[in-house]
């Protein structure tokens, strides 16, 4: 197959990039729009040429919406995060491996920095500078299979271990809450402890289960198990951790999540959709303030989007690139998301998913006892709820996304996600009529295999 | 008067093919090596009966019988049943006694072994259900790109790429495999892609077991080029060059240990 | 030489379901548990019959099983899923309330499954990842409370003190004299083997527990008769192999056969299923809180996770396990999925490779297809472990 070009921006839009907003940093400092843009054209294409592809197959390709400052913004986020990791590093900030789909504002509360796997994948990946789309693929997956030598070929949370045991990425603490969508989170832990960085500190923030929400020993034991957190935290970090700290970042992380719920709304309220499906789902993330490792940063970019898509939905502007009418898909399950790119080529577009939407669509009481909000917060995601209650909120999300249909998506090896998706497939055709359909994804990677997206082609056409 | 010479045979019936060593004393008199049928008796009947004719004997004149391989548990003419396991040990150590470390990639198993000075295994290793990493996985591959099961790794070496391939089971890469020939992949690019995954799933073995050098890699895919080349690449390591038919090294250990335990029971002194 | 008890065991079960059947009939309520903390002397007080439900080997059930759940789930977990879905063993028929702990988080998974489509009433017990903490045991404490109060409900009856204490000490007995019998089998010249042990452990879970001890006391006299004194000892190259790992339930003798098929020799085990959950249970105050306490504090069940490895208390036992039983080898048995043993495959060998103990990983499930697989891999393990015990044996000399 021939080697394409790399992807370039085109030069007339930089007047236009230019006088968009600066980006906010957590630290005081700023990107204006003219750094952001020298990076992305000059910069990122030398030193991370894998983001740069238009090979077709790829899911991780820049957005083509380029009128939209977000989308630019946000892979300059992503692409720097490994820059601005070490820096805050550097500055006595202590890094924390997380879970994906739990909040993170206790970990900013102890002055840390929370990383979901694939946050900490893409650190990882910053490293490794000059690699092609390929190269980076071999590389990521050398280190996934000498994870998977070290646990089990039937591990699925192989990306903690990989990155900072087998490839000595400088990680402080490994600290997810634990049990939360997945059973191998707490065994991905417990890995650490055979690794050879004996140096990160292990901690599982454990989740109750069960109507954990209802029972108040549960809420009292997941708070005091925060306040653990925090503590550890600050220890690091070189400071005492207050219960004021964790009640302004609880509202700081709020207003993230409101602004979240707010772009959601409009977007869903649209009759075209103003976003393509990489940036609504990047946008959405924005509002849970951990996918680019500084809550300021993506707060700014949160909001000036924000004003955007209102612009958008107001004037009935349609994003590039996606169809008048497309099938709008809601996408279950956890970990795995099917090609944006292939889907809309297909005539869909991807509306939501209950994966992170279920933490980031949870707002945070902010009178009273902060780890005792937290806590009740946290243990009320509906994700985390009975089949039932998971149904009934999800099916609500369905109605408000305006969805034709559901995709459950789960990794290979995922026991809870799998063991959960005929349950609830179940109860959502019962509630709702809507259709569903679960499909397992086999390895992760930047390509999906034809047979994936063939069968979402399939349930496309159905609808 | 003549003098008794003695002989001990080793048949190794894996799912691929059966194979035959006769020694005479510490010598390899002869071998014989053909496909496996559905019968394994008859298989490893007709592997030992090559080599009897090769060397011009009737099985009348071997002292000693190990058979080994999957065929052992279910085969009458040998005096004794054996794992490949310890006699692919024992049959690099005779060969080349340096040998601390072997990989034996047969038709259905794929086996990490370490074994001591004297031949006696210490550890090993083997893959899990899926067949990643064995013939039989490289057989279908051959099928997918319609080529020769011996020309494979040529075809993998004359690649200008590297494609990254999973590596799970023989199923998922199948399924991998076809999406890209889908997508216009070259075969060679993606054939050199599977042999580095399959060469990435062998060294899990290894990290269980460990390593030592030297290296032998033993059972019928060691034929393969290509999957040399990957192997020495993804465990850093040189494989010593065999000096008889890679294939044969079980069959030749089972010989070896026919000829201590004959020993060990007085038939001969 | 057979010990006689074993057979009246064997009779008894085959009389057990009818039994259970009639008991119902007149009023009684068996509840059905699973999970490597239920506290059953809480159950056994409240006048249910306790009924442990551990099934497997059967890969027709496994097979329906998935359809409910998923085919990523461990294999015993979907033959549960299984069970429940055909209704055809007869003491999941005889259920009438089920008792699941979160240990194992795919248990608490079977038991949503369970729940959702067969309509079981299901009483689930919360356990704590953070099980050391002392925040970890309050909240352990509670969901023990809370678990006795949903079966006070379905027992209609509120938990009484004096027959708490009286289940306690009937437990109590029935472990002090299980672990006097496992002694035997490890000995020289053993009388009773750790297979027939085995089916003695496992027959607790089934039969009335009054009754059981009797049995127990019954088969130890006659094993102190047949040999008084037992002496464990390693025999040169008796292939003595310890079993580790995913739990064998009943109905699943496959990896047991093949050792014995191979000539290796069980001497002894740290499974869920076998001696382990009876060791070093000390319930310090008669309460729910008291019996769940005493049942968290033992050895821990690898599925929850303990984040040290040099004080890991599961690591511990099992090398003293091992040493007790004078093993050679041990065979660490993972079923496909059971995360909990599976991921600490490696590491207990590393662990184990310390003391210059091998292990070897049997990965499997409950279909047949794998077993010439599973043969020639503990064939040459066992072979391995013969030789360098006969190599030993040749310096000694």
């Amino acid at each position: 197959m021939a080697k394409t070009a790399l992807y370039e921006y085109p030069a007339e839009l930089r007047e236009e990039f230019e006088a968009t907003e600066d980006i906010h940093f957590r630290d005081g400092s700023r990107a204006t729009a003219a750094d952001v843009w020298h990076f992305m054209t000059e910069i990122g294409p030398k030193r991370y040429p894998f983001a740069y592809t238009q090979k077709k197959y790829a899911g991780s390709r820049l957005s083509r919406d380029i009128h939209l400052p977000s989308a630019i913004k946000n892979h300059y986020l992503l692409l720097t995060m490994n820059d601005r990791i070490n820096k805050s590093r550097e500055n006595g900030a202590p890094v924390i491996f997380v879970q994906g789909g739990q909040s993170v504002d206790p970990y900013y509360a102890a002055g840390g920095i929370a990383l979901r796997p694939a946050s900490v994948g893409l650190w990882a990946r910053g490293r490794h500078e000059g690699l092609g789309l390929n190269e980076e693929a071999i590389r990521s997956r050398n280190q996934r299979e000498k994870a998977n030598h070290a646990i089990s070929f039937e591990a699925c949370q192989t990306a903690g271990y990989a990155n900072i045991q087998e490839d000595d990425l400088p990680v402080d603490m490994v600290a997810p809450f634990t049990c939360l969508r997945c059973s191998d989170i707490s065994y991905g832990v417990e890995a650490h402890r055979h690794g050879p960085n004996k140096a990160v500190k292990l901690m599982n923030i454990d989740y109750p289960m069960r109507h954990q929400a209802d029972k108040p020993w549960a809420v009292e034991y997941f708070a005091r198990n925060l306040r653990r957190l925090t503590s550890e935290i600050g220890k690091r970090a070189g400071r005492e951790v207050t219960d004021d700290d964790l009640t302004k970042e609880i509202k700081l992380h709020n207003e993230g999540r409101r602004l979240a719920i707010d772009t959601a709304e409009l977007w869903w309220s649209a009759d075209l959709p103003p976003t393509n499906g990489v940036d609504r789902r990047a946008l959405y993330q924005m509002g849970g303030m951990e996918i680019h490792g500084d809550p300021s940063a993506s707060l700014t970019v949160l909001r000036e989007s924000n004003a955007y898509i209102r612009e958008r939905v107001k004037r009935g502007i349609k994003a590039e690139g996606v169809v008048d009418k497309p099938i709008r898909l809601f996408v279950c399950g956890s970990c795995v998301f099917p090609n944006d790119f292939r889907i809309e080529e297909a005539g869909a577009i991807i509306v939501g998913q209950d994966n992170h939407w279920s933490d980031i669509s949870t707002l945070v009481a902010e009178e009273g006892d902060p780890y005792q909000n937290l806590a009740h917060a946290i243990l009320s995601y509906p994700y985390e709820q009975s089949i039932e209650k998971r149904a009934e909120w999800t099916i609500e999300q369905l109605k408000k996304s305006r969805a034709d249909g559901v995709l459950f998506l789960y990794q290979w090896g995922c026991n809870t996600q799998s063991a959960i998706a005929r349950m609830l497939c179940d109860t959502i055709k019962r509630d709702s009529g809507i259709p569903t359909m679960i499909i397992e994804q086999h390895e992760g990677g930047s390509e999906q295999s034809e047979q994936l997206l063939n069968r979402v082609n399939a349930f496309i056409e159905m609808l | 008067m003549s003098i008794k010479r003695n002989f001990f045979a080793g048949v190794d019936v894996g799912s691929l093919a059966a194979k035959s060593v006769i020694l005479e004393d510490g010598e390899i008199f002869a071998t014989g090596l053909v496909p496996s049928g559905v019968d394994s008796v008859e298989s490893g009947l007709k592997a030992l009966n090559l080599a009897l004719e090769t060397g011009g004997l009737i099985q009348e004149d071997l002292t000693y019988i190990v058979g080994t391989g999957y065929g052992r548990v279910s085969a009458p003419y040998a005096n004794k049943a054996v794992t490949e396991i310890t006699c692919h040990a024992k049959g690099a150590n005779y060969l080349h006694p340096s040998v601390r470390t072997i990989i034996d990639m047969g038709g259905q198993d794929c086996k990490a072994i370490r074994i001591d000075q004297d031949g006696a295994v210490v550890d090993f290793a083997m893959n899990d259900k899926c067949a990643a990493g064995t013939g039989r996985f490289l057989e279908v591959m051959a099928g997918v790109f319609k080529v020769k099961l011996e020309d494979l790794g040529a075809l993998a070496l004359s690649a200008t790429e590297l494609v990254p391939m999973s590596s799970t089971c023989t199923v998922f890469a199948e399924s991998e495999t076809i999406s890209l020939v889908a997508r216009g992949e070259k075969p060679a690019n993606i054939l050199n892609g599977i042999h580095h995954a399959i060469a990435n799933r062998i060294s899990g073995l290894f990290a269980r077991v460990g390593i030592a050098s030297d290296v032998f890699f033993s059972g019928g895919v060691a034929k393969n080029t290509g999957m040399k080349t990957a192997i020495e690449e993804a465990l850093k390591v040189t494989i010593v060059k065999p000096e008889i038919d890679p294939q044969l090294i079980g069959a030749l250990g089972a010989a070896v240990l026919a000829r201590s335990f004959s020993k060990k029971e007085g038939l001969w002194a | 030489m057979t010990v006689k008890t074993l057979e009246v065991i064997r009779k008894r079960l085959d009389e057990r379901p009818d039994e259970l059947r009639k008991a119902r009939a007149n009023g009684q309520k068996v509840v059905g548990w699973t999970g490597y903390n239920v506290p059953e002397e809480i159950i056994h007080a409240l006048g249910f019959i306790p009924i442990r439900i551990a099934i497997g080997g059967d890969d027709r059930l496994v097979e329906v099983g998935g359809r409910y759940a998923s085919s990523k789930n461990c294999v015993f977990i979907r033959e549960i899923v299984g069970a429940f879905a055909e209704n055809e063993d007869p003491y999941i028929q005889q259920t009438d309330v089920l008792a699941f702990d979160a240990t194992c988080l795919q248990n608490f998974r079977a038991a949503e499954v369970i729940e959702y489509y067969f309509k079981r009433d299901v009483v689930v017990l919360g356990v704590p990842r953070n099980f050391y903490w002392e925040e970890g045991q309050e909240y352990f404490v509670n969901e023990a409370n809370e678990f006795t109060r949903l079966l006070e409900e379905r027992a209609g009856a509120k938990l009484d003190t004096v027959k708490l204490a009286a289940s306690v000490a009937l437990y109590n007995d029935i472990r002090k004299t299980l672990k006097s019998i496992y002694f035997f089998q490890a000995a020289k010249d053993n009388v009773i083997s750790w297979e027939e042990v085995f089916d003695l452990i496992q027959a607790g879970d089934l039969l009335d527990k009054k009754e059981y001890l009797i049995l127990l006391q019954e088969t130890l006299i006659e094993l102190q008769e047949l040999q008084p004194d037992p002496v464990i000892e390693a025999d040169g190259a008796d292939g003595r192999i310890f079993i580790s790992g995913s739990l064998i339930p009943r109905g699943d003798r496959k990896l047991i056969g093949i050792i014995n098929a191979v000539g290796g020799r069980i001497v002894g085990d740290d499974l869920w299923t076998g001696i382990l959950p009876h060791l070093d249970l000390d319930i310090k105050e008669i309460s729910p809180a008291g019996v769940a306490l005493g049942y968290l504090n033992r050895t821990p069940h690898a599925a929850l996770p303990y984040l040290d490895l040099e004080s890991d208390r599961r690591l511990k036992k099992l090398h003293e396990l091992i040493d007790e039983s004078k093993a050679q080898g041990v065979i660490y048995h993972t079923l496909r999925y059971c995360d909990p043993f599976t991921f600490k495959a490696k590491e207990t060998k590393d662990v184990l490779a310390k003391s210059g103990i091998p292990l070897l990983e049997i990965h499997t499930e409950y279909a047949g297809s794998d077993y010439e697989a599973m043969r020639t891999r503990v064939e040459a393990f066992v072979e391995m472990i013969k030789i360098k015990a006969e190599s030993a044996a040749e310096v000694a000399v």
